[in-house]
């Protein structure tokens, strides 16, 4: 039972990560029907910029908050405004081969610029962590969750209250008529963009915290994709709850099966949930009209 | 008088070739092709084995990308699969190569129902990330079944025989890939002409229209994953024979993502654009080393210290570029050079 209560705990841990990039991914789809393959790699080089800050800084927790927020809102605008926005309009496999190619160029461009060895993050937090169920949490993993449960209540406060969140709603729903209500569907794209490598810079700085930094942290990119996936694309808390589902099935499954079936296991349960529900456990199911 | 080339009856719509100046010039390509392993050198041979290979699974992959519209982003699974079908079967018991071919693409094509089965549901997005997880499952159970695979260890593969003869040089290898190469392109040239082209082609255009139309979707669909899923293998057990030793590592994410590019900028649904696409992609990524190393200074160093990086970047803007302002690739490319020349002093510029 204690080893039950362990690989739980720590599966909730490594879930929040894949819940805060799959609610990136969802974010992004639900507005554009865009799925962002480079989701992972985006992540990934938020975190080495942010490391770059931290060095430079002498480790100060402030200044690396301050590079998350900025590098997101660039590197989000950037994206849409000259990768994405060119090829709105296009059939999805163009869009979803672009991402691909994306992933790749961010991926070996960090190569470069940062080398491929791994690195101590270094933003040390103080505080011992805590005790769950006779489990040790580190300082990071705590602040972790933290961040996961403050993101999900703030995403889904803004989507539900906020009159942006509502205009992105709308913008998902028809963005043609949301178009003769005033509301500018570039406008809300960018913000998507931006939104979504926010989460993705949060969640990799996190990870940086936890692990190390390296180029290998980018492929949670793909493992956090059952989530998004399993939650529906098109529901942003669906996919932050798939995330903790998944970080808890692949840890039972490393814990009880044998620790190489850990990586495949969350997409075995896609697979066999996708032949159930092709839409998702939170997606709205899509009817056509012909 | 004639004014242009009409076709009068279906038989002359469905010739490959329908003027004997063609006949003519792939007679010539075939002979060029034969000789080249017997007045080059050995390593061009080798180079042109690797695009014939790539060309097989290119082949395969725009089969059901390109022609039914079914995006995979599982083919390295495929290819896993065929190689190590052919290296078990040669390394540990010894078998008969053509007799692997064909076991690497039936393997292939019976595992293929994996990602079938869901396609019937799913599409567009979610049928792409359903055949991501397929190959990540597949190389992760090569990974773990140590005792037949080799695991992380990687496994040899034994050149045995062909219909008695023996493929102990790269020539004998490049000899084999070619036939398989020229067979599988006529193949799908036959398959693309053919009840089962149309029918795939009308899935990819509107599959609620195919359906009115009569067209069993769940067959077709089906039949596209196992024709190509049995290419792709049989270009696996290809490459498995002409690299001799297999690691699980060679078939990951970004060989999908290769092939991919392959028949992108090829051009979709065309197996001259896959032919192109695969010899393009193959070689560019020496090719363009070549050409840093003798510009010098820092853009030598450069490739030198991040050659993976370098070909990434050039496979990504390849992508990008061709995407961008080339959808139909390098097929539509020659299909227009082509009319260029053969209306030469008239062409009129706008088409």
């Amino acid at each position: 039972m204690e080893y039950f209560s362990a690989l739980v705990i720590t599966g909730i841990a490594v879930g929040a990560l894949y819940g805060l990039l799959a609610m990136g991914f969802a974010m992004i789809y639900k507005v554009s029907k865009v799925v962002n393959f480079a989701q992972g790699e985006v992540m990934m080089l938020i975190a080495y910029i942010a490391y770059t800050v931290a060095t430079e800084t002498g480790g100060s927790a402030f200044a690396v908050v301050a590079a998350v927020i900025v590098s997101a809102i660039i590197i989000g605008y950037l994206l849409e405004r000259l990768v994405i926005r060119p090829m709105l309009g296009q059939p999805v496999f163009s869009i979803v081969m672009l991402t691909i190619a994306l992933a790749v160029l961010i991926r070996a461009v960090v190569g470069i610029g940062w080398g491929v060895d791994p690195h101590r993050f270094p933003v040390d937090l103080d505080s011992g962590g805590l005790q769950i169920l006779g489990v040790r949490l580190v300082a990071s993993q705590v602040l972790l969750l933290g961040v996961y449960a403050s993101m999900c209540i703030a995403v889904w406060s803004f989507l539900r209250f906020s009159v942006i969140g509502i205009a992105m709603r709308a913008t998902a729903a028809d963005s043609t008529t949301a178009m003769m209500m005033g509301i500018s569907p570039s406008q809300i794209y960018r913000l998507a963009w931006i939104m979504s490598a926010l989460m993705a810079g949060t969640a990799g700085v996190l990870l940086a915290m936890i692990n190390n930094i390296g180029i290998e942290m980018s492929d949670i990119g793909i493992r956090s994709f059952p989530a998004a996936v399993m939650g529906g694309l098109d529901s942003v808390i669906g996919a932050g709850f798939a995330g903790i589902l998944i970080g808890v099935i692949e840890n039972l499954a490393g814990g009880y099966i044998g620790s190489g079936y850990k990586e495949i296991a969350g997409f075995a349960v896609l697979l066999v949930v996708l032949m159930l529900r092709p839409y998702g456990l939170f997606g709205e199911k899509d009817i056509e009209r012909v | 008088m004639r004014t242009a080339t009409y076709q009068e009856s279906y038989i002359q719509l469905t010739q490959l070739l329908p003027f004997r100046d063609g006949w003519v010039w792939y007679g010539l390509l075939m002979a060029a092709l034969f000789t080249l392993p017997l007045v080059l050198p050995t390593y061009i041979a080798t180079y042109a084995t690797l695009v014939f290979i790539a060309a097989v699974g290119a082949i395969g992959l725009n089969l059901v990308t390109g022609t039914t519209g079914l995006i995979s982003l599982g083919h390295a699974g495929f290819l896993a699969i065929g190689a190590y079908t052919t290296a078990i079967l040669t390394s540990k018991y010894n078998v008969e190569l053509l007799t692997c071919l064909i076991a690497s693409g039936l393997m292939a094509a019976v595992l293929s129902a994996l990602v079938g089965v869901p396609s019937l549901r799913l599409k567009g997005l979610y049928l792409a990330v359903t055949t991501l997880a397929f190959s990540i499952i597949v190389t992760n159970i090569i990974l773990q079944a140590e005792g037949l695979t080799g695991g992380s260890g990687g496994i040899s593969v034994k050149r045995t025989s062909i219909l008695g003869i023996p493929v102990d040089t790269p020539a004998a290898v490049y000899y084999l890939c070619l036939g398989t190469l020229v067979l599988t392109t006529l193949g799908a040239l036959n398959l693309q002409r053919s009840r089962v082209g149309r029918a795939w082609s009308s899935i990819r255009d509107y599959d609620i229209a195919a359906i009115l139309m009569g067209i069993n979707l769940m067959y077709y669909k089906l039949l596209a994953f196992a024709v190509s899923a049995f290419l792709t293998g049989v270009a696996g057990g290809l490459l498995a024979i002409h690299v001799r030793y297999l690691n699980v590592d060679a078939f990951g994410v970004l060989t999908s993502v290769e092939a991919l590019a392959m028949i992108i900028v090829g051009g979709l649904a065309s197996v001259r654009g896959a032919i192109l696409g695969a010899l393009l992609i193959t070689v560019l990524p020496d090719l363009s080393r070549l050409v840093f190393s003798f510009a010098g200074g820092a853009l030598a160093d450069l490739s030198a210290a991040h050659a993976q990086e370098l070909r990434a970047i050039i496979y990504a803007l390849l992508i990008m570029g061709f995407l961008r302002f080339e959808p139909e690739g390098l097929a539509a490319q020659w299909s227009r050079t082509k009319r260029y020349w053969s209306e030469w002093p008239l062409t009129k510029r706008s088409s």
